[in-house]
C-alpha cells in the first residue's frame, strides 16, 4: 500500500508543480549568480531534516484543530444526531482537506527555498506567492548569527542570519521582508556555512560601508621605501653633525 | 555564458527613466482589489505611476516621484548593500518585478523601492555589478598602483618626498659647511 500511496503521492506532487511554474510561474531551477566559469558555486536546499522541523508543527496543530472539530461534532450529534449525520461529510472534508493542502504547502515551501553561494556573494530566494530573491556580496557583510532553539537542537539544524550595515533586530522576520538581512533558515551544518561566510568576509580589508581609500589619498598617506630611504639619510647627516 | 555577457553588453539602464505602463494596469488592480477604497487607493498610485522618474548616471541612481510631496532619492552604486527582487504572483503574470534596494541606512524598508521593472534580471546583473566586492579587479588595480608606487616608479610629484630631499640636501650643506671651517681652523 505505502509504495502505491507513495506513487500517488508523488504524482499529485508532481502535478502541483507543473501547475506552478507554467501558471504561476514559479521557477522550478535554483536561482544564478554572475560568477566566472570553474569558480567556486554552491546551490542548496535547506536541510531535510527542516522539513521534518516544518511537519512536527504541522502535525500538533493538525491534532489540535481535527480534536476540536472533532469534538465540536459530537456535541452536534449528541444534541441532535439527524443534524450530526447531515453534518458528518462536510466535517470530514473540513478536517482532511485543509490538512492535505497545508502539507503540500511545507513541502512546496522547502523546495521553494533556495540559497546559492559563490566566492563574492551570497543569493536567496524562497516564497511560492510573492518571490523574494535576496543579493549581498560578502564585501557588505558585518557579521554572522546562528541561532537555534531547543526545537532546532531536537532537529539538528540551526538558522543562519547573514547581516550588513543598518540591519535590525526586528526587520526580516516576516515572509516579505526586504531588510538588510539574508535569513538562511533551516541550515544542517551550520559550522560549514559560517566557516565559508566569514573566511570570505575576512578577505575584505575595508569595514565593509563603502569606505574604500581611493588610490590618490592612499599616495598621500603613504611614507613609501623612497621615503624611508631619504629619511635615513637625513638621519645619518644629523648624526654626522653631533 | 556567452548570450549572458551579450544580453548584459545589449542592456542600457540609462533607457529607464519612467516605469513600464504595465504598472498602471497592476495599480489599477491592485486598487480594484480594494473595492470600496478605490478612489483613496488609486489616485495616490495613479500619481505616483504619473510622476515616477528614474536616472541612472554613472555612478549612481536617482528618483523621484510626487505631486504635492515631492520626494527624491539619491543612491551610489558602490554603497548598495543589498539588492532584492520581489515579485508577486500577479507581477508575475504581468512580467513585472519590484528591485528594492539596501544602503546601510537604518530605515526600516528599503531605502530605494525600484518598481514596474519589466527585466529585472539584466538590472540586477547591472547593479550586481557595480556594488562593492562583486568583481575583483578594481581592487587589483589599486593594489598595483601601490606597489608600483612603492617600487619607485613616480608618476605624479610628491611634495613630501621632495620636501625631505630639501632637508637633506640642507643638512649635507650644514655638514660640509661645518667641516669645512674646522679645517681651516685647524690649519
Amino acid at each position: 500500500m505505502s509504495e502505491r500511496a507513495e506513487k500517488a503521492a508523488e504524482w499529485v506532487y508532481r502535478g502541483v508543480w507543473r501547475v506552478l511554474s507554467d501558471w504561476f510561474r514559479v521557477p522550478e531551477h535554483p536561482p544564478t549568480l554572475p560568477a566566472a566559469a570553474g569558480e567556486f558555486r554552491l546551490s542548496f536546499h535547506p536541510s531535510r531534516r527542516y522539513l521534518s522541523y516544518m511537519k512536527l508543527f504541522f502535525w500538533i496543530l493538525l491534532v489540535v484543530i481535527d480534536l476540536a472539530l472533532l469534538a465540536g461534532w459530537i456535541v452536534v450529534c449528541i444534541a441532535d444526531a439527524q443534524v450530526g449525520m447531515l453534518l458528518a461529510l462536510p466535517a470530514l472534508v473540513i478536517i482532511v482537506v485543509p490538512g492535505i493542502i497545508a502539507y503540500i504547502m511545507i513541502h512546496l515551501r522547502y523546495d521553494t527555498m533556495w540559497y546559492v553561494m559563490t566566492d563574492r556573494s551570497l543569493r536567496c530566494r524562497r516564497g511560492i506567492w510573492v518571490i523574494i530573491e535576496h543579493t549581498i556580496t560578502f564585501e557588505n557583510v558585518q557579521n554572522v548569527h546562528v541561532k537555534r532553539g531547543p526545537v532546532h537542537y531536537f532537529f539538528g539544524i540551526s538558522t543562519v542570519v547573514v547581516e550588513t550595515a543598518g540591519a535590525s533586530e526586528r526587520e526580516g522576520e516576516s515572509a516579505f521582508a526586504v531588510g538588510n538581512k539574508a535569513i538562511m533558515q533551516g541550515i544542517g551544518n551550520p559550522k560549514e556555512i559560517r566557516e565559508l561566510i566569514m573566511e570570505r568576509v575576512d578577505r575584505s580589508r575595508s569595514a565593509g560601508l563603502g569606505d574604500e581609500p581611493s588610490a590618490a589619498t592612499r599616495r598621500e598617506a603613504a611614507w613609501g621605501t623612497a621615503h624611508r630611504g631619504v629619511l635615513r639619510e637625513i638621519l645619518e647627516e644629523v648624526r654626522a653633525l653631533g | 555564458m556567452d548570450t549572458k555577457t551579450a544580453a548584459h553588453d545589449a542592456f542600457d539602464p540609462a533607457t529607464i527613466t519612467r516605469p513600464d505602463d504595465s504598472l498602471l494596469t497592476y495599480y489599477v488592480l491592485v486598487a480594484v482589489a480594494s473595492l470600496v477604497a478605490f478612489p483613496f487607493v488609486f489616485i495616490p498610485l495613479f500619481i505616483r505611476f504619473k510622476t515616477l522618474r528614474y536616472r541612472f548616471a554613472d555612478d549612481g541612481i536617482s528618483m523621484s516621484w510626487g505631486l504635492l510631496f515631492h520626494k527624491e532619492v539619491y543612491l551610489t552604486y558602490r554603497r548598495v548593500q543589498d539588492i532584492h527582487v520581489t515579485r508577486n504572483l500577479v507581477e508575475r503574470w504581468m512580467g513585472l518585478a519590484k528591485v528594492p534596494i539596501q544602503t546601510a541606512s537604518g530605515t526600516s524598508g528599503a531605502t530605494m523601492k525600484i518598481v514596474g521593472i519589466k527585466s529585472p534580471e539584466p538590472l540586477r546583473d547591472f547593479l550586481y555589478a557595480r556594488m562593492r566586492g562583486a568583481r575583483a579587479e578594481e581592487e587589483e588595480q589599486a593594489e598595483q598602483e601601490a606597489e608600483q608606487q612603492e617600487g619607485g616608479v613616480e608618476t605624479v610629484p610628491d611634495e613630501a618626498l621632495s620636501l625631505l630631499r630639501e632637508i637633506r640636501d640642507a643638512l649635507r650643506e650644514l655638514r660640509s659647511n661645518r667641516s669645512n671651517r674646522s679645517n681651516e681652523a685647524a690649519s
